[in-house]
């Protein structure tokens, strides 16, 4: 176990079951770095996940307070919390089915509302866990087990849909990409708002392996790699780019959906007090 | 020639709130409406979140809590759907603060996933179904006795036991609603108010108490800050619910939990979680009935209703024993765990319920003695008449059977 892990994680729950090669760990790791970087302890932060691989492999490996919620319904169970606990930070670290599928509207509207929590989106591309299927992540064209003659829908960019939204800060990284994540997590840790952190990772056994045609670690990370620069390591074009970095920062610019509403009372209250 | 049948028949109220109405009685009368007594008796429980989307029959608890909330340092929020409502209000339920959600059938249905998600998880909090005529919208402003069964399987996977409330008056509404706040937190899981159209639309009469603090049966929001989590294998009351956001380490799952909250797949967890899913409810069951009757003692053929519908039964069983019809009324409140104990009596029985396909008098036929004793009197989308009742007891009495009516089913299948 790293130092970062003891002084984090919950023994009893790691390593998780994640399967072999998995980018789950190793962005969680990174999560953690930036935890530390800042200063915060294990009582600062609530971590609420969702359903599916990013959600069941992290759940419970915090070491402070951990809820896991429904499917796609973690920012919904995080907008009630932190009206009764403001003060805390939350790392909601949802999958793209979580996010970007059943639980967009929810994504949407707490984006809207600038509610105070940092969405970890970890995106493997499709329904892993259970066994592969597309998710609207996944790369037009790609076959997957529920796309046998290739995905037919176009996907979506989660992260023009939240900022579209009012999301106050949003970024899009990758696990190939660790000092620049480290950099986001934090600053999305700083934003008193709504902040978005898209982040794709590699599966071997689903993704990888049908997708891909390979199970290869080295060579799923390296297909992640090439479509954040463009091109393939043969220096060929790679058949589409993702953009990373910071895609938004309009950090603390505007209130905090909770503390908006804590202004509300105190307002009502003035008055009924001052009659 | 008519039997002499005594008028001066017993009524029985079985509820906590026929001890506090005589013990509060300084306050205010009001002519309000059903949805403000369920927001008023929300706000003197102390819920302090109403996070929920607005339907008919329930969009005025809406719009009262909005105005409500924020005097009392409370939090209203209108979510972008139903799923979400009740998410929320488990989620400030999970931070400390009381909650409540309101709808009607359609909102009701979607909200099964975070129903079992609370219940699971153990979390307190009140969900008001406003039920209205169905299947889907149905007719939005006529009241529907359909979420009867829904009520009790309010999400899916079996395993666990609900608590359902229904009020028939608006007075009611106000002590049922405290009630059904105390009952969450006691048993620590959600409480359905099943109560309809035309009780939360109606107004009436309605009695306000001053001070809500001064109320000393209100069960005040404690927190659990340490092992077990999750109490597993025992059927305990009044254990504290837990807090997240205090450090404390609770972990709140999805999954069959062990009493940490961690996720885990082996066969004596879940029996443990079943076991105090189930028995915490089945257990306590003399602490949950709530019922009225009337002229019990005597009856030959018993009305039974709840909500709305047992205002205009339980007139036209005194008007049955008033024309020498030796007549009786039951009206569960408690509608889940069903109180079959209302049902021990060898009589006839006149189940009135809003909807055609039966629901309740499933319910009364496997809890009474004689089977074929058990009659069904279904109507939709509008109150029985006193008529109606009338007829069918009679007919019941003279010729063992409810005659034709229009508008009235009496087939279950």
């Amino acid at each position: 176990m790293n130092r970062l892990a003891r002084k984090y994680l919950r023994p009893s729950q790691i390593p998780t079951k994640a399967c072999h090669g998995c980018g789950i760990g190793m962005i969680e790791n990174w999560l953690l770095q930036a935890i530390d970087e800042l200063g915060l302890k294990q009582e600062d932060v609530i971590f609420g996940t969702g359903i599916g691989c990013v959600g069941r492999q992290t759940f419970a490996t915090w070491g402070g307070d951990n809820f896991g919620a429904t499917h796609g319904r973690a920012l919904a169970v995080a907008t009630g919390l932190k009206l009764a606990q403001p003060d805390k930070k939350y790392l909601i670290v949802v999958g793209d089915g979580d996010a970007a599928a059943i639980g967009t509207s929810h994504l949407i509207h707490a984006a809207r509302r600038n509610l105070g929590v940092v969405v970890i989106c970890e995106d493997n591309m499709g329904y892993e866990s259970t066994g592969g299927q597309f998710s609207p992540t996944t790369p037009a064209g790609y076959v997957t087990n529920s796309s046998p003659y290739g995905m037919v829908e176009p996907p979506f960019d989660p992260c023009d849909v939240v900022q579209a939204a009012g999301a106050t800060f949003v970024a899009e990284t990758t696990a190939t990409q660790w000092h620049q994540t480290v950099k986001i997590v934090k600053k999305a840790l700083q934003n008193d708002g709504f902040s978005f952190v898209h982040v794709r990772f590699p599966c071997n056994e689903n993704f990888g392996a049908y997708a891909l045609g390979t199970r290869d670690t080295g060579k799923n990370l390296e297909w992640i790699y090439e479509h954040t620069q463009g091109r393939k390591a043969d220096g060929s074009a790679a058949d589409f780019t993702w953009a990373t970095g910071i895609k938004h920062d309009a950090s603390n610019s505007r209130p905090e959906f909770t503390k908006i509403l804590r202004d509300v009372n105190a307002r009502v209250r003035a008055k009924a007090e001052a009659r | 020639m008519a039997t002499i049948v005594r008028a001066d028949v017993t009524r029985e109220l079985v509820a906590p709130w026929a001890e506090w109405e005589r013990r509060y009685t300084q306050g205010r009368r009001l002519l309000e409406a059903g949805t403000y007594a369920l927001t008023e008796g929300a706000i003197a429980a102390g819920c302090r979140v109403f996070a929920g989307y607005p339907i008919t029959p329930a969009t005025d608890i809406a719009e009262y809590m909005s105005k409500r909330l924020p005097e009392v340092g409370g939090y209203y929020m209108q979510c972008e759907d139903e799923l979400a409502g009740m998410h929320a209000c488990a989620g400030a339920s999970l931070g400390g603060l009381k909650a409540m959600t309101a709808t009607s059938g359609p909102g009701y249905t979607l909200m099964h996933d975070a129903y079992g998600w609370a219940l699971t998880n153990e979390i307190p909090l009140v969900v008001v179904d406003a039920m209205r005529v169905g299947p889907i919208s149905g007719i939005t402003g006529a009241p529907g006795q359909g979420e009867f069964y829904v009520a009790r399987y309010c999400t899916h996977g079996g395993n666990f036991e609900t608590i359902v409330l229904s009020p028939s008056s608006v007075q009611e509404a106000f002590w049922l609603t405290i009630d059904a706040f105390n009952l969450s937190e006691r048993f620590r899981t959600p409480v359905t108010i099943l109560t309809d159209q035309v009780v939360s639309d109606m107004w009436e009469d309605l009695f306000i108490p001053d001070a809500y603090d001064a109320l000393d049966f209100i069960v005040p929001r404690k927190h659990n800050l340490m092992m077990p989590f999750f109490p597993l294998g025992t059927a305990d009351l009044d254990v504290p619910p837990n807090l997240v956001g205090q450090g404390t380490g609770v972990c709140v799952s999805a999954y069959t939990h062990t009493e940490e909250g961690y996720d885990i797949e082996e066969m004596e967890a879940q029996w443990a979680q079943t076991y105090r899913l189930v028995n915490k409810i089945r257990h306590h069951r003399a602490e949950l009935a709530r019922y009225e009757t009337l002229g019990l003692e005597d009856a030959e053929v018993v009305a039974v209703a709840y909500g709305a519908d047992a205002r205009t039964v339980k007139t036209a069983v005194r008007e049955a024993r008033r024309r020498g019809l030796r007549a009786g009324f039951v009206r569960p409140i408690t509608l889940w765990p069903f109180l079959d104990e209302l049902f021990a009596r060898d009589c006839h029985y006149v189940v009135c319920e809003l909807n055609y396909d039966g629901q309740l008098v499933r319910e009364v036929t496997r809890a009474a003695p004689d089977k074929g004793k058990v009659h069904f009197m279904g109507k939709s989308a509008e109150l029985h008449t006193v008529a109606e009742v009338v007829a069918g007891l009679e007919g019941v009495a003279r010729a063992g059977r409810i005659p034709e009516l229009p508008y009235i089913w009496t087939e279950v299948r």
